[in-house]
């Protein structure tokens, strides 16, 4: 029902919307796909939640059985190393055998969510990201098998809704519970009958779902290959594809222009499984506190903080401020090298700017200072703004325009003051990683060895052996948060997740720090040194307890605190999911590295085979960091 | 073959990265990212003397004050330094001498082969203005420190491969005298046929070398 009116609602709005042109047209082509996509796909139980009904009902009948409790830990990890090794060539979907388990009756981000939202948002468009990269593990089984057509698991339940499927209302295209797509009913009711008794027994067709997985192995036995047939899925895939973008978009529009405060929780559940590019500088902007939830406060508050930024470079370039040479020089030294690659930071407009926020951070945070690796992280922020003023068509060619030619200066200014506030959110969030002695990242590093140590074991005795030290190659990835791995697009793909992963207090508590104008001097605003963490404040929390920051303590203004309230129950934060994205990286990589020596490993590791990854590639590594998180967080707690 | 150990110090953006690039890879890029931590390269060469070939393992560590308690880990078991400065900047050669002092005090190993490398000679023979290290000061210095020394390129690649071969032939002198002594020891004689293995870094706990 929810659901049925949030399609309603998505359509009105699509079709007033600029991305609501095409809709209708490929609307039943995309219901058909959308029926087979969620029937086919193996750990549709996250499409389960986007009923809010049956979400309710299945977390309730299944977190006794699918939920793990920390004794289970080594018996999990252990059938899941097996799993990943059990093949030279590495296969997500086995890979993903203990998904299915975990996560049922959860939706990708509720154990960090946990509250139960209102539902009429909560669409399954959201899962998309999902659905795609799933139906690829899908599409890879099925190489592996001569097969064509996926057979879909879980067909059976709707045998009866199949009929209905020719005439699909635009509605039902969000329906999960939504059947069978033809080719199901053409090739494979046989096979999905052994399915339709577990459904029965389940009691609703929704829930089926999450029952589908286990039974795939013997399904795929029964299929007939038709090649034609998968040459239509790829045109459909294709269009879905199309489709389920412009569903997206829809929703971002929805969460951000529609509403008097913006729903925070619903915008970084939403944006965890990524951002349109043309919502992406706004969106960051919000994740990040930087902008308020309230709209009627962003405008006036982006132009008190622009104010703010380019009043202190002016105090910067006049008399009164003593330069911090060597800091400035060895930012100077550092900018022509940040992405020497990439044509937009060879720009001398670009590189002037890039200096200016860097040293302005630099010296309102004397504590930590300018520290190379900062460079690489306010690069994301800056390239991002600046799609903001190109049109939609060229947000692709930001790498190759220089500013200058489409912007004025003003508006540069503007880039510039919002990536300077942006890192200084993101920074905030990760102050100990660049202290003095990097207590931060050497912590990181340790957990990584340790996670490594309970994830995947061989691996971790492997490196022993070799002695080959975590921090021999993990320092980086700490450091540059992984930038250095990934291409910009990868990366910039990868921080709409680790965004919407940031701390909601800390970010709400101090957004409205560095309240002096003008007098940028070290005794101003936010200039005091950030002092590092207590050690009683734990990169890793215990479940239930609240990720403070320092700054979340001493700055924060109680105007703001109220929207933190809403988020008590969050325990994560962007260093202790970074560490578990490390860890899926680097686990990624096992079966090679197992047989490599220590120079192979560390060479490798230093260049790992990355240059052609794409979003779905930083998706699937998004996934598996979060199937790792929900099935050790328990565990990491003991870390301390 | 024999084994090394080699550990790159010296201030950021001296040319470490990129004397390490041009001995190992042959190549010059201008604009190189800076490096964060330690990177790592491998890379063997052929004395002319036995026609000994020499492996060097080199760790290239990261040149910014705020990585410097990172260094022991990686000169802890080092059988060669290169300590880098560049000679269009004075404080650089400052920076190389404390790391000179660092090494001689931590490091225990008395046969530690320390060098020290002036880079970006180019820019000196396009402009004789930029110099603003004198050859004979740095000369001096090493003489009395006991260092081998060199000025070189990275970006022409002067002189950068005889860093490494003079490396080769102290440390190959080193060991030869050492395999001698044992086998006066032993009374037999190994021709010199025992592979060194490496020390390698024995603890795991990164933290234990940075207080």
């Amino acid at each position: 029902m929810g659901l049925r009116t949030t399609s309603k609602e998505m359509d009105q709005k699509s079709q007033a919307g600029p991305s609501g042109s095409n809709k209708s047209s490929v609307s039943l082509v995309s219901s058909l796909m959308r029926s087979w996509k969620i029937t086919s796909n193996p750990s549709s139980q996250k499409s389960s939640n986007s009923n809010s009904n049956s979400y309710s009902n299945l977390s309730g009948n299944s977190s006794g059985d699918n939920r793990l409790n920390s004794g289970n830990f080594d018996a999990m990890s252990k059938q899941q190393t097996a799993a990943i090794k059990s093949s030279s060539s590495y296969s997500p979907l086995r890979y993903s055998t203990p998904v299915s388990g975990i996560s049922v009756g959860e939706s990708p981000r509720p154990l960090l969510y946990s509250n139960h939202r209102n539902g009429d948002h909560e669409s399954s468009i959201k899962k998309d990201a999902y659905f795609k990269d799933l139906d690829e593990d899908w599409s890879a089984v099925i190489d592996d098998y001569n097969m064509p057509i996926p057979t879909i698991a879980n067909g059976g339940i709707s045998r009866s809704n199949s009929d209905n499927l020719t005439s699909t209302s635009l509605s039902k295209a969000y329906d999960p519970s939504l059947p069978l797509s033809r080719k199901v009913t053409n090739n494979s009711m046989k096979s999905s009958s052994s399915l339709g008794t577990n459904i029965t027994q389940q009691g609703t067709a929704q829930s089926s779902h999450n029952l589908s997985y286990p039974q795939l192995p013997q399904l795929q036995k029964s299929v007939t290959s038709e090649l034609k047939l998968q040459l239509e899925m790829e045109n459909e895939r294709e269009l879905q594809k199309i489709n389920s973008i412009m569903q997206r978009i829809t929703k971002f529009d929805c969460i951000v222009s529609d509403k008097k405060i913006i729903n925070q929780q619903e915008l970084r559940q939403i944006s965890w499984n990524g951002i349109p590019s043309i919502h992406r500088p706004k969106v960051w902007k919000l994740l990040i506190g930087y902008l308020p939830a309230n709209t009627k406060r962003q405008e006036s508050l982006a132009r008190r903080k622009r104010q703010e930024y380019k009043d202190g470079i002016k105090h910067i370039f006049t008399e009164e401020h003593a330069r911090d040479v060597p800091t400035w020089h060895q930012i100077e030294i550092d900018i022509p090298r940040t992405n020497p690659h990439i044509p937009l930071y060879q720009f001398k407009s670009v590189q002037n700017s890039l200096q200016r926020i860097l040293y302005l951070w630099a010296i309102r945070h004397p504590a930590s200072g300018y520290v190379q690796g900062i460079n690489d992280i306010v690069t994301p922020f800056f390239q991002t703004f600046l799609t903001e003023y190109l049109p939609h068509s060229q947000i692709e060619d930001v790498e190759k325009l220089d500013p200058e030619s489409y912007m004025t200066e003003e508006q540069i200014g503007d880039v510039e003051a919002d990536t300077f506030w942006c890192l200084t959110k993101l920074l905030e969030q990760i102050t100990d990683n660049y202290i003095h002695g990097q207590p931060g990242i050497l912590k990181q590093v340790k957990n990584l060895s340790q996670l490594v140590k309970r994830i995947d074991v061989d691996l971790y005795n492997h490196f022993e052996a070799e002695h080959v030290e975590f921090i021999q190659f993990a320092f980086r990835w700490m450091n540059c948060l992984l930038l250095r791995e990934f291409n910009m697009s990868a990366v910039i793909r990868m921080w709409d997740t680790y965004l919407a992963e940031t701390s909601v207090e800390t970010s709400s508590g101090s957004s409205t720090t560095f309240q002096s104008t003008g007098a940028a001097g070290t005794g101003s605003g936010e200039s005091n040194p950030h002092t590092p963490l207590q050690p009683t404040n734990p990169t890793f929390q215990t479940p239930g307890s609240d990720y403070h920051s320092p700054s979340s303590h001493t700055n924060a203004s109680s105007k703001n605190i109220s929207s933190g309230e809403n988020n008590r129950l969050r325990y994560s934060s962007l260093n202790e999911f970074h560490v578990f994205v490390c860890a899926a990286f680097l686990i990624k990589w096992s079966d090679k590295l197992m047989d490599m020596d220590f120079q192979e490993i560390i060479t490798f590791l230093q260049n790992p085979p990355t240059a052609e990854w794409n979003e779905n590639d930083i998706e699937m590594l998004l996934s598996e960091a979060y199937i790792w998180q929900s099935l050790y967080k328990d565990a990491t707690s003991h870390w301390q | 073959m024999l084994q090394f150990k080699l550990v790159l110090l010296g201030d950021s953006s001296v040319g470490k990265s990129s004397i390490v690039h041009r001995f190992v890879k042959d190549s010059f890029d201008e604009f190189r990212e800076s490096t964060i931590g330690a990177a790592f390269l491998s890379q063997s060469i052929k004395l002319d003397e036995d026609d000994t070939v020499i492996k060097f393992e080199i760790w290239d560590t990261a040149g910014q004050e705020r990585y410097k308690s990172l260094a022991p880990m990686y000169y802890r078991n080092a059988n060669a330094a290169l300590v880098v400065y560049d000679i269009t900047a004075s404080d650089s050669l400052s920076k190389a001498q404390s790391w000179v002092e660092e090494l001689k005090n931590k490091v225990a190993d008395d046969k530690l082969v320390i060098c020290l490398v002036g880079n970006k000679l180019d820019l000196c023979q396009e402009d004789s203005g930029k110099r603003s290290v004198e050859i004979s000061d740095a000369k001096q210095y090493a003489d009395e420190q006991g260092l081998l020394f060199f000025e070189v390129s990275a970006k022409t690649g002067e002189k950068v491969n005889d860093v490494f071969k003079s490396i080769g032939e102290s440390l190959y002198s080193y060991k030869k005298e050492e395999l001698l002594s044992k086998s006066e020891q032993n009374g037999t004689n190994t021709h010199g046929q025992v592979d060194l293995q490496l020390q390698k870094p024995a603890t795991s706990d990164p933290t234990s070398c940075c207080t």
